[in-house]
């Protein structure tokens, strides 16, 4: 009877460490992380840009930049993760409606949802997502964006490291007129042209490489060549000895 | 009588052959410790590094953030903003000035452990496949190893790589994306500053090139420390 309480309970103890064995794994995943921007499919942005986020924790610092974007209208930008989702840029296939661009409902199975606005002030949570007077307006079609500390869920401090988010910059002008318009409006927001929420430019976040590289054998190093030195001198000295010995072999004959 | 002689005479035989052995070995060994590959030229080791450089290359697992703990963005200036090209894979590299020719560059990833492998082959360059391409903004990184088991290899020379000398990539879609370098510095391994070599480049176009360097250590059968050129996209 005593033994088997004793095992139960060494079982519940472990069953009870678990959760914190697991959020000591998450923890671990603290890193680097860096996208490529690149042009969303079918909406023909001349645009390219990088971001870097770094997590620490469920806290996040983020660098962007970009170039080629729409000059002087507000670009909102986001980190997207959904558990469904693919993790990935939108292709042309994603087009659902086939009237020939990319907007933000035939991006959701690509990336899913907004998770962490990019704002420059204020709020950074999803309800940020479209808060136009907050974003980046890209003077010259350029964004060059940082802010730290950002507070995140543990599940997407995880999706980050992962290489599971997608960091998404929107705004196309369609019709190159300079501004957004149009009669199509948002699926986001209708009081917009879709041309303001439309994803731009778009890149996974993935894991920076950690550390150097190991980019040599050793056939032209110091030590290696010290060696061949070392024994080849040796081999020499132990020749002279062994001729020393032949010598004094063939004298003995005589 | 005659056995001691006889003992004697194939004595001495053995020791005249052996001796031959031993010049021919031991000549051929010095011969080609001397006349064969000199060490790899190494830049000198990253001291005190300037500014941003030197925090970062603290301790290998430094974050790549700016360390700014700013809660509100502060927007750098735009005016730096380099060149940049559309995205496009490398496959051929040329320093004139080392004499580095490669063609076939060969796509790398990162190993269990996050670490960039290394191309399995001495004699191509590779790239980090998951990073900006040459050209686009960021740090495009290719590697090549220093030496194989027997001799130089495409980067045996990047150590002596100057300020000012130009690299050129040429890339999947036919145009040559052209570099200057900035620095070449070595790092020891276990102090790698990842921030200062992977980290964002803020709106530049910018090349990674990364070797070998330092002290050969026979026991990990690795160099010591990583030799890391930096270079800019020019117009
Ligand atoms: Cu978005």
């Amino acid at each position: 009877m005593r033994t088997t309480t004793k095992i139960a309970t060494v079982a519940l103890g472990s069953a009870a460490l678990l959760p914190f064995l697991g959020a000591g794994i998450a923890q671990a995943a603290d890193g680097n992380t860096t996208a490529t921007l690149r042009p969303v499919a079918l909406n023909g942005v001349k645009a390219n840009g990088t971001a870097m986020v770094t997590v620490s924790g469920t806290r996040i610092d983020v660098t962007m930049a970009a170039s080629g974007l729409l000059a002087g209208s507000p670009h909102a930008a986001h980190i997207h993760f959904g558990a469904d989702a693919r993790h990935e840029c939108p292709v042309a296939g994603d087009d659902a409606k086939g009237d020939g661009t990319i907007n933000t409902t035939d991006g959701g199975p690509a990336y899913g949802p907004i998770v962490v606005s990019l704002t420059k002030t204020g709020d950074t949570s999803p309800k940020s997502g479209l808060a136009v007077d907050r974003f980046d307006t890209a003077p010259g079609g350029k964004i060059s964006y940082e802010r730290g500390s950002i507070n995140v869920s543990s599940d997407v401090a995880q999706a980050i490291t992962e290489g599971k988010a997608v960091v998404v910059v929107h705004g196309v002008d369609h019709n190159d007129n300079g501004k957004y318009d149009g009669e199509t409006k948002s699926d986001l927001d209708p009081s917009l042209p879709t041309e303001a929420t439309d994803p731009a430019i778009c890149g996974v976040l993935n894991a920076a490489p950690a550390g150097g590289m190991d980019t040599g054998a050793g056939g032209t190093s110091t030590p290696n060549n010290e060696g061949m030195l070392l024994l080849g001198g040796g081999l020499l000295i132990a020749a002279v000895g062994s001729g020393a010995f032949t010598a004094r072999k063939a004298r003995n004959r005589v | 009588m005659s056995h001691p002689t006889k003992f004697g005479d194939r004595r001495g035989s053995i020791a005249a052959a052996v001796t031959v052995v031993l010049l021919l070995v031991g000549g051929a060994l010095v011969g080609k410790a001397y006349s064969g590959t000199q060490s790899p030229p190494q830049p000198p080791a990253a001291q005190s590094a300037p500014s941003s450089a030197a925090s970062a290359s603290s301790s290998p697992g430094t974050t790549l953030s700016p360390s700014s703990s700013a809660t509100t963005s502060t927007p750098a200036s735009t005016s730096e903003f380099g060149p940049i090209m559309p995205p496009s894979s490398p496959i051929s590299l040329a320093i004139p000035s080392i004499g580095v020719n490669t063609k076939g560059i060969v796509d790398l990833k990162l190993d269990k452990n996050g670490k960039l492998e290394a191309p399995q082959d001495f004699q191509k360059a590779g790239w980090y496949a998951n990073g900006p391409t040459p050209g686009e903004f960021g740090p495009a990184v290719i590697g090549a190893h220093v030496d194989s088991k027997s001799g130089p290899a495409v980067f045996y020379r990047l150590g002596s790589l100057k300020k000012g000398a130009q690299v050129s990539v040429v890339r999947k879609d036919g145009s040559t994306a052209r570099f200057v370098i900035d620095r070449v510095a070595r790092y020891p391994k276990n102090a790698f500053p990842t921030a200062t070599v992977y980290g964002d480049t803020n709106g530049r176009a910018e090349l990674r090139l990364i070797t070998c360097g330092g002290a050969f250590d026979q026991s990990t059968g690795h160099y010591v420390d990583n030799i890391v050129a930096f270079a800019h996209l020019i117009r």
